[in-house]
């Protein structure tokens, strides 16, 4: 086990390594346009300064050996463009927080709603509970997500008399965007517990106990979802460690001002220091979350192993 | 299993005997019971069945009720956004409207204000104009006051009041925008006032103008009565803008037509989803079914897939828009070469799960190629999946496309699409009497993903062999 972990760890660093370099190569055939905020009025000797000052005149070996260098002393460098001259590290050490926080809330609620929701579905086939669940997981997956927060947000504020900004020191205002976040993955909760569930049900142990006549809340909870949950548990880890990233939508029709959109918004203004680093975090999170995921799932159920797996056929 | 074997044999005699009791007096043909010679064509009869899996998908779909409405309704939408241009009385998606009399831009003229404004009783008396042959601008303003004019008010009122001015008697709004200036006890009248801003008397407590601007009515029913006045002869509509063609779905902030706007971006966005799920499927099916046959590649392409997952699509997508010009056919070059990859992965999974059933082993024993492995063994066998991620591919490339425009990525305003009419109305929402240029893209773009996605699953269900009877 701890030999497979080691070997899977060291060819994800490779994995991240080529992703880096990649990304790094990529910006760096970003117009020079975008390095500046007024670039019709320099004239040609301040881009130039501008451009050196930025480390983007040498060859691109060149920067990419000083990058990796200054990389394995732990230092991330400084955002370039984002927030001039602030340490990146200090940038996200501030904004992480919010959405670890916030995205940690919507997952639990997911948790709280999918999982009942799924379980009743897969008890209540054809039935209401079961109508109801479609019903809902074919609206979520089917409308995209900006359209329903929106309407969230229009008609939720509304509602509640609330205005239609996030404030961190007030609990209420956390309410609409932790409730929206957590829709998308509560459907996808449900629709997965109840397809999985709904196999185990079938399966001839079920039967059996049933034969046996076990009552049939405890086969269901002590055999059923206990083993209908052990697919889904894979990717709790990623979940868990991907909220960091924050989501898009939510921060900013709500004006949180958390990770989400940070990506993005760097990648527009070109501070390639600041997509490096986050592009490394979020590859390294999904690695590590990924393999979490596996380690857990072997953890609970003992028949999964990954160490036999290249022996079989 | 021995009684199981007596029970049946017992039922076989109960049957002969049954037979030969309901049938004593006919006599059995023994030519029936006589040995068969060899018949060479006979003995290469075969059992038959009429079984075809295309046909007896398409039975089991169409028993799907709920698929077929939505098939139905889907279809309507895909024929109207291409008839809708060609329809009578249309709008240009592109085109700023101007009001015809006073040049200015219609802006955010919600639906119903575009139809009828107001309705008015017969026998009201109008300010009002010929502006063609068919309409007149009508009014009931009777005069305009300068700012800090000063004029005697007769009666006080909470929203009216009763003023008099140079001998005309009329109307004026009493709100927080006239801010009349009133005494200590308004209603103590008369008394000199005045409006710090200029102000429309009315002649009856009741506002006939689109917000000041002259409204339109029918010539047919209105009659002239001289001095600029008309009077109306029927109970008539008032509409914001002089022509019968109304803006169904009202205009957005710049004066553009919402209903020829949402049909344009309807297209452009099915358009999107079309060619971008097209591209999707054949990109992600070969890659899937090479990644997942072909051992000796697995480990190479997993490492290529983790690499290109881990790179984000913001960053091929900005630097596809530098590369080439922003425009349809960018976003649709952008949006396949991203989105494939989770196709693939796809794929490459079902087919993992497959590749060593018995049927493909017997088959590579027998020495059939890998190719034809492929596609005769592989693909068929994933027909429904394929489908089901296709149709979901569509509503899927629809929906990135609005985030990309969320984000900032993606067409530019004069292309509409339901992506940036979206983010256009996203943008009014703080103010409510302008959210219709929210709903009305949401809602036809809801229609259209719900529908696919429903029409996905139903298919998939239906082409899944275990499902036809």
């Amino acid at each position: 086990m701890v030999k497979y972990v080691f070997k899977r760890l060291a060819l994800s660093v490779l994995t991240l390594f080529i992703v880096i370099t990649i990304v790094f190569v990529l910006l760096r055939q970003m117009p020079i346009e975008g390095y500046f905020d007024n670039f019709e009025k320099l004239s040609e000797a301040q881009i130039n300064v501008k451009l050196a000052n930025l480390g983007l005149t040498k060859p691109i070996p060149a920067q990419l050996w000083d990058f990796y260098a200054k990389l394995f002393q732990g230092d991330f460098g400084t955002s370039t463009r984002y927030s001039v001259g602030t340490s990146i590290a200090g940038i996200i050490a501030q904004k992480a927080p919010l959405s670890i926080q916030m995205g940690l809330m919507s997952m639990a609620l997911s948790l709280l709603m999918g999982i009942p929701l799924g379980a009743a579905m897969a008890r209540s086939k054809n039935k209401f509970w079961d109508k109801f669940g479609t019903v809902f997981i074919v609206f979520i997956n089917a409308v995209p997500a900006a359209v329903y927060y929106i309407f969230i947000q229009l008609y939720g504020t509304d509602w509640m008399h609330i205005s239609l900004l996030f404030d961190r020191t007030n609990w209420i205002t956390w309410i609409l965007p932790v409730f929206s976040m957590s829709l998308g993955s509560t459907a996808s909760y449900a629709m997965w517990l109840r397809r999985y569930m709904l196999d185990e049900i079938n399966k001839d142990y079920v039967r059996l106990a049933r034969a046996k006549g076990v009552v049939s809340q405890k086969i269901m909870m002590r055999h059923v979802f206990r083993n209908a949950f052990v697919p889904m548990i894979q990717y709790i880890p990623a979940s868990i460690l991907y909220t960091i990233s924050g989501s898009i939508y939510i921060e900013s029709l709500y004006s949180v001002p958390g990770m989400g959109g940070l990506l993005v918004d760097v990648i527009g203004r070109q501070d390639n220091p600041m997509v490096q680093t986050l592009v490394m975090l979020y590859s390294a999170i999904g690695i590590i979350g990924m393999l979490l995921g596996d380690l857990l799932m072997a953890v609970i159920d003992p028949r999964i192993s990954f160490v036999k797996k290249e022996g079989a056929r | 299993m021995l009684s199981l074997f007596e029970g049946r044999k017992r039922r076989v005699e109960d049957n002969i005997s049954a037979a030969i009791q309901g049938a004593p007096s006919q006599e059995i043909d023994k030519s029936l019971f006589a040995p068969a010679q060899y018949d060479e064509q006979a003995s290469e009869k075969t059992g038959f069945s009429n079984y075809s899996y295309w046909r007896s998908t398409f039975n089991v779909f169409f028993h799907n009720r709920m698929a077929i409405t939505l098939l139905t309704v889907l279809a309507l939408v895909l024929l109207f956004t291409f008839i809708q241009p060609y329809l009578p009385g249309q709008y240009e998606a592109n085109t700023v409207y101007n009001n015809p009399v006073t040049g200015m831009q219609l802006q955010n003229q919600s639906p119903s204000l575009t139809t009828t404004y107001i309705t008015v009783p017969e026998g009201t008396l109008l300010m009002g104009s010929a502006i063609d042959d068919n309409w007149y601008a009508v009014t009931n303003v009777a005069l305009t006051l300068k700012a800090r004019q000063a004029f005697t008010l007769l009666e006080y009122g909470e929203d009216w009041c009763k003023i008099e001015y140079n001998g005309v008697v009329g109307y004026v709004k009493n709100n927080f925008q006239t801010k009349l200036k009133l005494p200590a006890d308004p209603t103590a009248t008369p008394y000199e006032s005045k409006s710090n801003f200029p102000i429309s008397v009315y002649e009856e407590p009741v506002d006939y103008t689109n917000g000041g601007e002259p409204l339109y009515a029918e010539k047919a029913s209105l009659r002239e009565t001289g001095d600029g006045k008309v009077i109306t002869i029927k109970e008539t509509a008032l509409h914001s803008i002089p022509s019968e063609n109304p803006f169904l779905f009202g205009t957005n902030n710049i004066g553009q037509d919402l209903w020829a706007r949402v049909w344009s971006g309807t297209r452009t966005s099915l358009w999107i989803g079309f060619v971008v799920a097209f591209f999707e499927a054949f990109i992600g099916i070969i890659v899937g079914v090479v990644w997942g046959y072909v051992r000796r590649l697995d480990r190479l392409i997993t490492e290529v897939y983790n690499v290109l997952d881990n790179i984000p699509t913001t960053i091929i997508l900005i630097l596809i828009s530098y590369i080439m010009r922003p425009g349809i056919r960018t976003l649709i070059f952008a949006m396949s070469l991203t989105r494939w990859l989770g196709m693939a992965r796809f794929i490459r999974n079902q087919i993992v799960i497959i590749r060593d059933r018995d049927y493909n082993l017997a088959s590579r024993c027998l020495g059939t190629g890998s190719v034809r492995i492929m596609m005769r063994n592989l693909l068929p066998y994933l027909v429904s999946v394929i489908m089901l991620r296709m149709a979901l591919a569509i509503p899927g490339a629809i929906g990135s496309e609005v985030f990309i425009t969320y984000i900032g990525l993606g067409l530019p305003v004069d292309v509409p699409s339901l992506g940036n009419l979206i983010n256009e109305g996203r943008k009014l929402i703080s103010s409510a009497s302008l959210r219709y240029q929210l709903f009305f893209p949401a809602i036809v773009l809801s229609i259209i993903t719900i529908s696919f996605y429903i029409i996905g699953n139903a298919f998939a269900d239906a082409a899944d062999p275990k499902n036809h009877l």
